[in-house]
């Protein structure tokens, strides 16, 4: 089992005491976490940290994600490589630098990542609208995935997906939640605000995922590496946006526990208030947790250790040449 | 690298690449408990090479410690390998003994001809398996339920 994740939202100052985690916050509240019982740390608000709480950070390999107000993710502090395999990078690199190497990882990266879309439209398809031509727009679109051959045409295609996919979610999305156009920087609705709260979400967990094997986070497939974040993980968060993302939105909003009144308006856009960011990362969090009967493994596993395990298999097939199976939901 | 050799040679060839996965399955630290703690018998522990660690009895004898018989063959070889190293490298002949502490058993071990034959063509096998560009084929065996490689193999 996976060690749970920890968020702190209060305002304060993170120290070392010893071997544990201290949190004094400005309400005059003092916290102590034990460091190893916590896979990943997430502050949300506004907390000094200095090198010694980072230090036993690092000791125990957990990463450190950091979000801000206005654009959720600020960035990650990553524990040193328990990990040392120079082996693994150079073969990561060589797959990247090898056109027909990387599309056929890209293929089954955005290929499970369409599956994934088009999995939740055919959830919600009669239940909350009628999606039967977008599910097969997405089927055709997963048939041309294998013939592309470029990295651009690629992305097209994905693009292609994602817009007949969101053209969906206002249906969907029980009123008054609309999406109408996917926007980011900043979210221009309510909906944006939560898509892209959660799509930090999946990133970071991808990144504490990539962290736990030798693969470097920068090198991407279906990504370039130019791009500010860890590529590598924008690619794996692609995989399961549909999974881990938007089922929960769509959960929220159609039970009603998430509403307008938890977002705020900001020049031009909308965020999620504090008290709206807890209630999607409990059910983010939760969803996390939940566990489905794993084919291949034989066990069950949960939705965190989904992720962990799509990393492997990654590596496994940048080390061996063994085939990668990217995610694509069967439950 | 002789116990992974019986035990499954993909195994043995992901530890020779140095590739490894999240090292914290309940297994690994379970083996190591119980060598750590079992042991009544005053025993000397030896390095041999930098890489060979023998444990060496009053007796004389070389032991090995299971934490159960299921793995019985990878862990005889392993003695065996060892008995075979002192005799080929350094002249110097003992017998061993395979413990199971938590089952009382014990038994000896003796380099003949016939497992001195064992020893080298594992020692080949060996080093076919690591030479080879890619890993020995999947195969199912009872041993993936609780291998360390289990998520990488399977996945
Ligand atoms: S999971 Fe099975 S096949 Fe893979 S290394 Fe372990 S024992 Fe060998």
């Amino acid at each position: 089992m996976p060690k749970p994740n920890h968020h702190i939202f209060a305002d304060g100052e993170l120290s070392r005491n010893e071997g544990t985690l201290r949190i004094d916050t400005l309400d005059g509240d003092t916290e102590y976490l034990p460091v190893e019982s916590v896979d990943s740390l997430y502050l949300h608000g506004q907390i000094d940290f200095n090198t010694r709480s980072l230090g036993l950070l690092n000791e125990h390999n957990v990463p450190l994600h950091v979000f801000g107000w206005k654009d959720y993710y600020r960035g990650s502090y990553l524990p040193k490589r328990g990990q040392v395999s120079g082996n693994t990078i150079v073969e990561q690199v060589r797959a990247y630098d090898n056109l027909e190497r990387r599309l056929q990882i890209g293929h089954k990266i955005i290929e499970a990542s369409i599956h994934n879309m088009r999995a939740n439209l055919r959830y919600y398809d009669g239940r909350r609208g009628n999606f039967s031509s977008a599910v097969n727009e997405l089927e055709e679109l997963k048939q041309t995935v294998a013939s592309t051959a470029s990295i651009d045409d690629l992305r097209a295609v994905e693009g292609n997906a994602r817009k007949a996919y969101y053209a969906c979610f206002d249906d969907i999305l029980r009123d008054p939640f609309t999406l109408q156009k996917r926007e980011y920087n900043p979210p221009s609705n309510e909906a944006n605000a939560a898509i892209s709260f959660l799509n930090s979400m999946v990133y970071t967990t991808s990144v504490s995922a990539i962290r736990k094997t030798a693969l470097d986070p920068t090198v991407g497939f279906v990504h370039e590496p130019g791009e500010r974040r860890f590529t590598l993980s924008l690619d794996i968060a692609d995989i399961f946006k549909p999974i881990l993302a938007d089922r929960v939105l769509f959960r929220l909003v159609n039970r009603q526990q998430l509403s307008i009144s938890d977002f705020e308006d900001e020049l031009k856009g909308s965020l999620l208030t504090e008290s709206g960011r807890m209630t999607v990362l409990e059910a983010y969090e939760k969803t996390l947790d939940e566990t489905i009967e794993h084919p291949r493994l034989n066990r069950k596993v949960s939705f965190k250790t989904l992720v962990q395990t799509d990393v492997y298999s990654l590596k496994k097939h940048v080390l061996t040449g063994e085939p990668y199976h990217a995610t694509e939901r069967w439950w | 690298m002789v116990q992974y050799y019986h035990v499954c040679r993909r195994e043995l060839w992901f530890m020779s690449r140095g590739i490894d996965i999240d090292r914290q399955t309940t297994n690994i630290q379970r083996g190591t408990h119980v060598d750590k703690t079992s042991y009544s018998d005053s025993r000397q522990s030896f390095m041999i090479g930098n890489r060979i660690q023998l444990d060496v009895l009053d007796s004389g004898d070389v032991m090995e410690v299971k934490v159960s018989s299921t793995l019985e063959t990878p862990a005889r070889m392993q003695l065996l390998f060892y008995l075979w190293f002192l005799q080929e490298i350094y002249g110097i002949e003992k017998d061993g003994v395979l413990a199971y502490p938590t089952e009382r058993k014990r038994e000896s071990v003796e380099l003949t001809s016939e497992t001195t034959e064992r020893v080298e063509s594992t020692v080949a096998g060996i080093l076919g398996v690591v030479s080879q560009d890619e890993p020995p084929q999947l195969e199912k065996k009872p041993y993936c339920e609780s291998c360390l490689y289990q998520d990488l193999c399977w996945m």
